[in-house]
């Protein structure tokens, strides 16, 4: 695997309400309706308070994706990868501007003629935050410890996994002699760990880098304290390279909600805040003091269909709809989906609409089928394409498949997702008509019906790096499950010759250019082999508070994305806002309280009677 | 059955209906349920099953209230006032049959229990009791999480896990009943196990069943909303608290969209209260304690 941001299958918008809190009762559903409501209005600690507390500026970021681990040898998650990027450096660093490469910890690099022997220059002026100089042989070592340690490989393998032998002949210069030429050399996103901290750490599998604080780096930040879902705290390392960030403190903090996440937004209580819907959005842009920053996003949403899943072993798994593996039918379910509309209703136009692969936002990947082959709107030629491929309709309308049975379909949906659901109900409509059915199932965790293959379609979706191998790698053949029993990284059991052909070609290209053309292709074979539909790029939705944020940069730097950027630059440029006061803007109408109110009102009375009831009934017995 | 008996019967239920008459607060409950049952009812009729449909939605999204849609619309551009309408009719639809289904379980548990008492009873009264410190919410959304989301899967959680209360009622009552002389003598005729539960206790539990039910079914709707609202539904059926968790997932609280989720909350809110109305209101009537006799 390539990327640091794995975002498996999706980053989840963690919108899931303080289910088991709640007591229980029959009260409880006006109760919730009475504490949604009121929501807005309730919390009203103090805005911004931090700020006095210490005489410092503080950036708070709401977040709600779990931490899966501390330890840069574990941690998959975007909230993990995004906090390793602030605390440790990485061998290179995208530019903001244009995500070309720019110097890391190596300040300078270059290929031997064979391209297999890497040198990198190591930069002097870093140190650990313990006062000690990191050197090669912190990276070496951290490389070498990836190669020989299959624990340690957990979250990045995929990069060494070529690599033959890492050394660090002198504290500036590291050497990577490959096996065969790899294309992403440039693109190692390793954070290097401090070796003497790291090497007394025994078993790599358990560690969660979570015990000791503050935590040893070299990156903008160092981690001070972490509370598991409630907040990881960061201060500014004084003596960076590049330049102390400007804010004296950085917090993560957890809100579950995203409704809640915005309150606290709102009130100043939080700087930051990511993955906003967009009514919440528009209420947004016209309060005071708060910049809405709507850019292109990085990440792609997709319809992926079980192309009947299987393991290296070339055993088949799982119970996937058969008739999905007659191009005749996906096609016609892909032609009935009409993704300009769902970039219309369902993300509001906060989207982009579904072409190839990757992202427009990555210029020179991005590829688009031509006029002639793109799976276009067209219910009629989705209703023929069937009809031609012998899928008739009964009287009732319902289509046939070729066991004689009405074709119908499982969704796999992520219930934590609005969108999944809001697109499925389009999904339904759009398939009804042409008479397939379609059952919605939404889980927490779509992991494990996936990995088993019991699922007909499912949606899919990932973050894009800058160096595309790690999105491209999921759809070879080489990352099905070993047995049936296994997990592979494979993200949609996909496995084509043609595919695997060109991902090889491409992965040992190092001409930009060529490897871009190589990729195209790429994505054009498997936009033909019909097992997805790109729907759409959805736009990175996030608001902050101007009175406290003055400026940051966003990547890329002309209508870029603040949260989850392939470096650190956001929060490294943060510049505090001159005298951020609190000003709580509690600008929520005052109809809400007075719902609020009666729906108090009302559960009190209902509250009221159930307890002379209960009176009546406790004298009877 | 002999013409006496009907007379009978109809003399008591004409006395019921006296005496819930006296109840000003049960007619209100009762009023208001009518006028509900007859909305949900007439649904296809008046907002029809186009108002479900994404696809043809008439309006765009997050519309204040307004002429054309007078509770705004919803992040479909969905009429919200049709979908209230509509969402009616899977709200109460589930709090009928969820409770019916947990006043059944409830019945038939106490019924044996108090018939047959001994070992069997301390045995079933156990269960029971096990049932009955279990938080409620905390089994149905168990079940409802383990089960495939649909809404049979809300009816069963919820019924399955409230029938406990119901259980101990009708197993007193039965007790109550089986004391009397009457079923002694039915038993020294030769009315066997059977007879004695369905023709004599039966009966004469069914008042209490009734007063149970009635009040079950405000709880299992708001169960209901409950679970939808907290993601455990249903989400292609629309349901007042899948309107409140639709509302919620769109972001509807912090971008003061009031009108998004205030009709479901008072909706779930008014028919809990028109039914616990009722139920008291017939509670009152049938419990001799209270006041009203036979």
């Amino acid at each position: 695997m390539v990327m640091v941001t794995k975002v498996p299958p999706r980053p989840r918008p963690g919108a899931r309400p303080a289910r088991l809190r709640r007591a229980a009762g029959p009260l409880l559903a006006a109760g919730v309706t009475a504490a949604s409501l009121a929501a807005v209005p309730a919390t009203a600690p103090a805005a911004a308070a931090e700020d006095g507390k210490s005489g410092g500026t503080t950036l708070t970021v709401a977040v709600s994706q779990s931490i899966d681990s501390l330890s840069p040898f574990l941690a998959q998650k975007l909230t993990s990868t995004s906090v390793h990027r602030l605390a440790y450096e990485y061998l290179t660093n995208y530019d903001p501007k244009d995500a070309r490469t720019v110097p890391g910890f190596a300040t300078e690099w270059s290929a031997s003629a064979d391209k297999l022997t890497w040198t990198y220059k190591i930069r002097e002026d870093s140190t650990w935050s313990d006062g000690k100089p990191a050197t090669a042989e912190d990276a070496a070592w951290t490389f070498t410890t990836m190669m020989t340690d299959p624990d340690a490989a957990t979250a990045n393998g995929n990069f060494t996994a070529n690599f033959e032998k890492v050394t660090a002949p002198d504290p500036r210069t590291l050497v990577i002699r490959l096996k065969k030429p790899q294309a992403t050399m440039t693109a190692l996103d390793v954070p290097i760990v401090p070796k003497h901290v790291w090497e007394k750490v025994g078993d790599f599998s358990k560690f969660n880098n979570d015990r000791s604080f503050p935590i040893v780096g070299n990156g903008p930040f160092v981690i001070t304290d972490f509370k598991v879902d409630q907040y990881i705290k960061l201060r500014p390392n004084k003596t960076f390279w590049r330049g102390a960030p400007k804010f004296d403190e950085l917090v993560f903090k957890y809100y579950k909600d995203g409704d809640a996440a915005v309150a606290a937004l709102q009130k100043g209580e939080v700087s930051f805040v990511p993955n906003l819907t967009p009514a919440q959005a528009a209420a947004l842009k016209t309060q005071k003091d708060i910049k809405v920053n709507d850019a292109p996003g990085r990440r792609f949403y997709a319809l992926a269909t079980n192309p009947g899943a299987r393991a290296q072993d070339g055993t088949a798994f799982g119970n996937g709809n058969k008739a999905l593996l007659d191009p005749a039918v996906r096609k016609a379910l892909f032609l009935a989906v009409d993704r300009a509309t769902l970039v219309d209703k369902v993300f509001q136009g906060h989207a982009v609409e579904g072409e190839g692969y990757i992202p427009p936002r990555f210029g020179s990947y991005f590829w688009k089928p031509e006029a002639a082959r793109k799976r276009a709107y067209d219910p009629a030629a989705a209703d023929k394409t069937l009809t031609d491929a012998g899928y008739v309709k009964n009287g009732a309308g319902e289509r046939l498949g070729k066991d004689g049975r009405p074709l119908s379909f499982r969704i796999l949906c992520h219930a934590t997702d609005p969108n999944d659901k809001a697109v499925a109900k389009y999904l339904q409509e759009w398939w009804g008509r042409l008479g397939v059915g379609l059952t919605v199932e939404c889980l927490d965790s779509v992991s494990d019906p996936w990995t088993k293959g019991d699922y007909d379609l499912a949606f899919d979706g990932w973050s894009v790096n800058p160096d595309p191998d790690y999105v491209l790698s999921i759809h070879t053949c080489g990352t099905l499950p070993a047995t049936a029993k296994d997990t592979g990284a494979t993200d949609n059991f996909i496995c084509d010759r043609e595919f695997d052909g060109l991902y090889a070609q491409q992965a040992v290209e190092y001409d930009p250019a060529k490897r871009a053309e190589l990729v195209k292709r790429m994505q054009s074979r498997l936009y033909d082999t019909g097992y997805m539909n790109v729907m759409a790029y959805p736009n990175a939705l996030e608001a902050y508070r101007t009175d406290q944020i003055a400026s940051l940069t966003t990547m890329p730097e002309a209508a870029g994305n603040i949260w989850g950027q392939d470096g650190y630059w956001s929060w490294w440029s943060a510049v505090p806002a001159a005298g951020s006061g609190g000003s709580g803007s509690g600008s929520s109408t005052g109809v809400v309280v007075g719902i609020a109110a009666t729906v108090v009102v009302l559960a009190g009375g209902f509250l009221l009677l159930r307890n002379r009831r209960r009176a009546g009934a406790d004298d009877r017995e | 059955m002999t013409s006496l008996a009907w007379e009978r019967r109809k003399g008591s239920a004409a006395r019921l209906w006296r005496s819930y008459r006296s109840h000003r607060a049960g007619l209100y409950g009762l009023a208001g349920l009518a006028a509900l049952a007859l909305l949900a009812l007439t649904a296809p009729l008046t907002v029809g099953a186009d108002v479900q449909s994404v696809t043809h939605a008439p309006g765009t999204a997050l519309e204040p209230p307004s002429a054309r849609f007078p509770l705004g619309t919803d992040r479909f551009g969905r009429s919200l006032l049709g979908l209230l309408v509509w969402g009616a009719r899977i709200s109460l639809l589930v709090g009928l049959l969820a409770a019916v289904l947990s006043v059944a379980i409830g019945t038939l548990v106490g019924v044996l229990a108090g018939h047959y008492g001994g070992w069997f009873s301390t045995v079933v009264m156990r269960i029971t009791d096990w049932f009955l410190v279990m938080p409620t919410l905390v089994l149905a959304i168990v079940l409802a999480t383990v089960m495939s989301r649909s809404v049979w899967t809300v009816v069963l959680a919820i019924g399955v896990t409230s029938w406990p209360t119901t259980a101990r009622l009708v197993r007193a009552q039965t007790i109550a009943v089986e004391s009397r002389p009457y079923i002694e003598r039915a038993t020294a005729l030769g009315g066997g196990h059977r007879h004695v539960m369905a023709r004599h206790v039966l009966p004469n539990v069914m008042p209490l069943v009734l007063a149970q039910t009635t009040l079950g079914i405000s709880a299992a709707i708001l169960t209901e909303a409950t679970l939808a609202f907290l993601g455990l539904g249903d989400p292609t059926v629309v349901s007042w608290g899948g309107m409140l968790q639709d509302a919620r997932e769109a972001g509807a609280v912090s971008s003061g969209h009031w009108w998004y989720l205030a009709p479901p909350g008072i909706a779930i809110a008014l028919v809990a209260l028109a039914f616990t109305l009722c139920g008291r209101a017939v509670e009152s009537v049938l419990n001799p304690r209270l006041g009203v006799g036979r």
